[in-house]
Order: C-alpha cells, then sequence, then structure tokens
C-alpha cells in the first residue's frame, strides 16, 4: 500500500457515508424514484429496460429512443447515478490495474441532461465523474476528473398509419453506435465497466475505443419496424465539437483524419413475447499515428460487424441474449515501426445471454473471445498474439427500481495469445481473474 | 500591389482554422434547423402527452400504438389488444389509471404515467379511436384446454359458484358497455388480470370480479383465458 493513502474504512470514510445516504434515499423513495426520462413518460424503468436491466432497451424503449426521446412531457431533464465497486484480481502485480485491489470504492459519478426538448427535438447526454482518473505523479494519490461521457442529440418524425411506418431521424454524438438501438452495438455491450482489475482483452476494434472522443452526425430511418438503416460520419471532437470530448486531454485524444463514415443495417421482427435483430455494421477509421501531427499518412482501420439479439419479455420472466462479431483490419500503408506486419487483423466475439426473475433478480452468462494476427510489437508478450478469451457469470439484484447489486467472475482461459505463463516470467491467464462487485443507483 | 495579408498583427488562417470555422457554423446550422423544423412542426404528428391540441388519433397512432398497435392489435401479449373495446369501458380504465385507481403492476408501470395529462375529450377520442378499430381474430389452441375453457365460459364452476362468464361479457365474450370484451384477448393479459382479481384488492374498480374469481381454480383460470383468445369475432 502506498504510504500515502490510508486504511479504508466503510462507514467512516466520507464518499461512503454519502453513498450510504444516496442509497437509503433511494430504498426510501422507491416508486417515486424515477430518472429523467422516465419522470417524462411516467413509467416504470422497465417499460424501456428488458426486465430492467440497464442499458437493454425493450421494443418500445427502441421506439421511444428511434423517435427522438420525444413521447411524454417536458419536464426536469437533470438525473444523476453513481457507481460503487470493489475489485479482487486473482494475483495482482504492482501495475497501476491492480492499485486499487481488493478496496471498497466510489468508483464513478454521473449528472444526465436527458428528455425532451421540442416535439422533435431530444438528448440524451451524460458527464461522468471518474474518481480515479490519474494518478498525481508527485503524490502518487489518485486524482478524480469529470468529462463529458455519452452523447446523443437528436432530431425525430415519424408517419404512420394503417399502412406504414416510417421513423426518421438525425444524431450528433460522441460515439460510434451509441446512436444504435439494439444492446449487441458496441458502445452499448458491456456493463458496469471498472477502471481496476483485468476485465477484458488489451486489444479491442477501433469501433470501440472512440467513445468522447469523436463528433459524428448521422441519418437513420426505421421502416414499419422491421428495416433500421443508419449512416453517419465521425471526424475528431475538437474545435466546435470539444464539448463532446471534455476531459480527454490533447495528448490523450484519438485523432482521425476527415470524416469517417459508419453504415449500420439491421431487420427486426417482434412476436408475441418475442423480439429479434440482426445486423450488420461497418466502418472505416483513418487515424493519425501521432496524434499531436495531424499530418501525413493515416492507419486505415476498417471494422465489419454482424451481430444478432433475442429477447423473450413476459412478466415474470425475461430472456435475453445478445451475439455480436466485428472484424478489424487494420492496414498501417507507408507507416513503420508502430507494428511488425504492414497489416493486421483483430476478431473480437462477444455473446451473452441474460434471465431475471420479476424485474429484481436476475443473471447472466457472457463469453468473450479476440483473437488475431500475431505481430511481436503491437504484442510485445511471449506469444505476440492477442488472443484473449473467457467467460463472466453475473448474478445481481434490482431491489428497487434504481437500484441494482450485482457481482461478476472474469474467468480467463487465455490471455496475451497463451493459457500458461503468457509474459514468459510465469504469470498464466487465470492469474487475471478478476470478481468485481458493484452497486449502481440512479436518481 | 494590394496588401491582401491581414491587419492588425493577426496570423494568416491556417487550413484548420478555416475548417474549424465551417464546423461550427455547420454545427450552428445544425440545431437552428432542428429547433426550425420543431417549430413548424404542428400538433399533427405530436407525441406529447401534456398538450390538450393534440388530436386522440394522434396520440393513438404515435404513442399507444407502440405497445397497442395502429389498430389496436398488440403484438406482445404483455399489452391488452384494446381492437372493438366498448367505448365506455376504454373512457372508465382510462380515467382509473389517470386517477391511480388502477394499482396492479401493468396498471402503475405503464400506463399511470401515460394517462396523467390527458383531457377527458383525449380520453374519450382515444376510446372511440380504439372502440371502432375491428376485433382481433382468434388463435387456434390447445382442443382440451378449449373444450374446458369453454364449460367455464359458458356455464361457470357450479362447484364454487363461479357464473358463467358470458352472462356479463355477452354470449360471444364481445363485451357489454362495462363489462370489456374478451374475445381475442391475450390469453396471458386475461390470465394475469385474473390472478391480480383473485388474489389482491389492486382492481377495485373490478370488485365484482374479485368475487366471481375468488374460486377459481390457477387451472380454470389457464383454460378459460385460452378459450378466449381462441374466439373470433362476432
Amino acid at each position: 500500500m502506498n504510504s500515502h493513502e490510508k486504511p479504508i474504512s466503510l462507514f467512516n470514510y466520507w464518499h461512503y457515508k454519502i453513498l450510504f445516504i444516496f442509497c437509503n434515499f433511494l430504498i426510501l423513495s422507491s416508486v417515486h424514484a424515477l430518472p429523467s426520462f422516465a419522470r417524462q413518460t411516467g413509467q416504470n424503468c422497465i417499460a424501456c429496460h428488458a426486465g430492467g436491466q440497464f442499458p437493454e432497451l425493450t421494443p418500445y424503449g427502441r421506439l421511444f429512443k428511434m423517435t427522438g426521446y420525444t413521447i411524454g412531457d417536458r419536464g426536469n431533464p437533470l438525473a444523476v447515478m453513481a457507481v460503487a465497486s470493489y475489485t479482487k484480481s486473482a494475483t495482482p502485480t504492482t501495475d497501476a490495474a491492480f492499485a486499487k485491489d481488493a478496496v471498497a470504492l466510489f468508483q464513478t459519478g454521473s449528472v444526465f441532461v436527458a428528455g425532451k426538448i421540442t416535439n422533435n427535438v431530444g438528448i440524451f447526454s451524460q458527464f461522468t465523474y471518474n474518481n480515479y482518473n490519474n494518478q498525481n505523479t508527485d503524490t502518487n494519490q489518485w486524482e478524480g476528473k469529470w468529462g463529458s461521457d455519452n452523447f446523443d442529440l437528436r432530431y425525430a418524425d415519424r408517419y404512420i398509419d394503417a399502412n406504414r411506418d416510417l421513423i426518421f431521424g438525425f444524431s450528433l454524438n460522441n460515439n460510434p453506435s451509441i446512436s444504435d438501438p439494439w444492446n449487441t452495438a458496441p458502445a452499448w455491450l458491456q456493463y458496469v465497466p471498472t477502471g481496476f482489475g483485468v476485465t477484458g482483452a488489451d486489444a479491442s476494434p477501433i469501433i470501440t475505443q472512440l467513445g468522447s472522443q469523436v463528433a459524428g452526425t448521422g441519418a437513420y430511418i426505421f421502416l414499419n419496424q422491421t428495416v433500421y438503416a443508419e449512416i453517419s460520419g465521425y471526424q475528431t471532437a475538437n474545435g466546435s465539437f470539444s464539448f463532446l470530448s471534455q476531459g480527454i486531454a490533447n495528448t490523450d485524444q484519438t485523432k482521425l483524419k476527415g470524416i469517417n463514415p459508419y453504415i449500420r443495417l439491421a431487420l427486426s421482427h417482434d412476436w408475441g413475447p418475442h423480439s429479434a435483430m440482426i445486423g450488420l455494421l461497418a466502418m472505416n477509421t483513418n487515424v493519425y499515428p501521432d496524434n499531436l501531427t495531424l499530418a501525413g499518412p493515416t492507419i486505415k482501420y476498417r471494422d465489419r460487424g454482424v451481430d444478432a439479439q433475442y429477447q423473450y419479455l413476459l412478466d415474470p420472466h425475461s430472456v435475453t441474449a445478445q451475439i455480436s462479431y466485428i472484424r478489424e483490419t487494420i492496414n498501417n500503408g507507408d507507416i513503420t515501426g508502430i507494428s511488425a506486419n504492414a497489416s493486421n487483423t483483430l476478431n473480437q466475439l462477444k455473446m451473452k445471454a441474460s434471465y431475471i426473475y420479476r424485474a429484481k433478480y436476475g443473471g447472466s452468462l457472457s463469453y468473450f473471445s479476440t483473437t488475431g494476427t500475431s505481430d511481436n510489437i503491437l504484442y510485445p508478450d511471449t506469444a505476440s498474439n492477442p488472443d484473449t478469451r473467457g467467460f463472466v457469470p453475473e448474478l445481481f439484484w434490482t431491489p428497487v427500481q434504481n437500484l441494482r447489486i450485482g457481482a461478476q467472475y472474469y474467468r480467463f482461459n487465455r490471455f496475451h495469445g497463451a493459457s500458461n505463463n503468457y509474459d514468459g516470467s510465469g504469470r498464466n491467464a487465470k492469474d487475471n481473474n478478476t470478481f468485481f462487485l458493484y452497486a449502481w443507483g440512479a436518481y | 500591389m494590394i496588401n491582401r495579408e491581414p491587419t492588425n498583427n493577426a496570423r494568416p488562417q491556417q487550413p484548420c482554422t478555416r475548417y474549424r470555422h465551417k464546423r461550427r457554423e455547420f454545427f450552428f446550422l445544425l440545431i437552428s434547423t432542428s429547433i426550425f423544423l420543431s417549430a413548424c412542426m404542428t400538433e399533427e404528428r405530436s407525441r406529447a402527452l401534456d398538450d390538450p391540441a393534440v388530436l386522440p388519433k394522434t396520440l393513438a397512432l404515435q404513442v399507444c400504438s407502440n405497445c397497442h398497435g395502429v389498430k389496436g392489435v398488440s403484438t406482445s401479449p404483455i399489452f391488452p389488444n384494446l381492437a372493438a373495446q366498448s367505448k365506455i369501458y376504454l373512457t372508465e380504465q382510462l380515467k382509473s389509471f389517470k386517477a391511480h385507481g388502477r394499482l396492479d403492476p401493468e396498471g402503475y408501470e405503464y400506463m399511470w404515467g401515460i394517462s396523467a395529462r390527458l383531457t377527458d375529450e383525449q380520453i374519450e377520442g382515444l376510446a372511440q379511436y380504439f372502440s371502432e378499430q375491428s376485433p382481433p381474430l382468434g388463435k387456434n389452441l390447445n382442443e382440451n384446454q378449449l373444450i374446458a375453457g369453454r364449460t367455464i365460459f359458458e356455464q361457470g364452476v357450479t362447484a364454487n359458484n363461479t357464473p358463467a362468464c358470458g352472462s356479463c361479457h355477452g354470449p360471444k365474450a364481445e363485451g357489454m358497455q362495462l363489462f370489456p370484451r374478451l374475445a381475442g384477448q391475450h390469453a396471458d393479459y386475461t390470465k394475469k388480470q385474473l390472478m391480480v382479481f383473485r388474489n389482491t384488492d389492486q382492481r377495485p374498480e373490478g370488485a365484482l370480479m374479485k368475487t366471481i374469481a375468488h374460486g377459481m381454480k390457477d387451472e380454470d383460470i389457464e383454460n378459460v383465458a385460452i378459450y378466449l383468445e381462441s374466439l373470433p369475432p362476432s
């Protein structure tokens, strides 16, 4: 333990006093404790979220999103959210990833401005305070920071009668696929992330890494509640769009060359209590290798994805399943020194199945796999390969709709290309196994 | 030669600065266009639930249809079919939701908020719209359950004095005034509501049904609900 830190006792640490009071407040005010969208429609969270399982949307929740968050009354758009957590790794090291191993933390807090603005314009925006954003190099103390998180400003309209149903809209957002209404989108296929411990592969497609770094504008349609199509263009969120990347230092921001296209197609069908979707996505991204020198050749990422989702929603049971596969090719062109190969591929597979009873008691099982070509510069460990695979079982409890308590266990079968001795120093994949306990609340 | 250099010691604009200005213009154009388009829009396609000027049919199409279907026939059995339901029944139900009279989960989770600010005229208009739609088609379901359910519907359950459903809801379950149409209704929805009547006091407006459902076994409820879903339009 660092000499500047004191042992944390749960109830004499001010963060926890606040959290404790906050949680009790939520419990006491259960029925009326609705975040801004729920206040706007007056409906319970389960109307829009499958089994109350955030952020996964029900068919109605998807329509609410695609019609620009405009159903209901314009009201107080403010909402808050907080996540407290406890992370325990199987074999922690001195690496910063394990700096808060086996320590209860108030990890992040968010303020939302979300709701209807006009009959056609609505917003979902989130600003997050990361209590452990960085470690001061002088004092070694962790420092917190506010930053722009999710942002989606929409204009939407709907032409509907007995013979047709056409929803169309435009979105200004800061993350490719955040505008997507299905939970298989890269921006949404994750739950309650933690900044500590090892909770996935180090390598991931660029489309999953651009959140709060870019600004995108796009248009979408949803025809007869069957065909969804979206096309957007993303650029670096700087200049007039810098509010979309607030909190990201210029030196840390991924810099894109020009406008980078994102395309999404999906087919959706609902029957009885069932809902299914199958979709495709594609994004071409040109990234400057030196984010402070915005000239010269770029690294060309080409992401192509296929995904599907199934939901069975009929009280008291909610069953949902998602699968997402993204194949990325990375072409370095004339750029040398950043990888051994002129081009590489990276394949990311994510699957998840969930069951929730009475929107209160739930469990899920996820599988993740990241594979790709070997490259001894990109992947400096012994195998020179990104191959990382594992399972994540999870149990959660939602005592009231604004509070969820959950436990996840990240079990790694392979890490950085090997099951055993992946770093050449005797560390095995299972040494990264991580237990993650969280309490999530929103009001 | 004319000096084209900027004055006041300002540096010439670099390409990136010019593009930044264009991006700013584009951004403000986007925002102002959105607001302009919104302002131009009439209530014809509004999803506002607190605006008396929005016509009931607009609300039915833009909001209610999300769960109950454009023609009042819902896809998911979470949500009841409203098509061909009697106008007076729909009106009373909407008023009951608005007054928080219905306390069953489906009532308050979905409908309290939706109905909270509807005017009496909008409620009447919504009831009118859905009452005029064609009734749902019946489904062919398990034959044994249909026979058992039909017996309950037509004769009641004599062992526990449960009267025949048809005596109030009509011989073909088509509904009569405040007694709702049951023909073609989702079996799961009917089943849940019978459970609510039998096991709780969450629907005081249906107190009569509590007495009737009191003696029904789970199996009776299941069978009659399936029979009712099978009934075609009368």
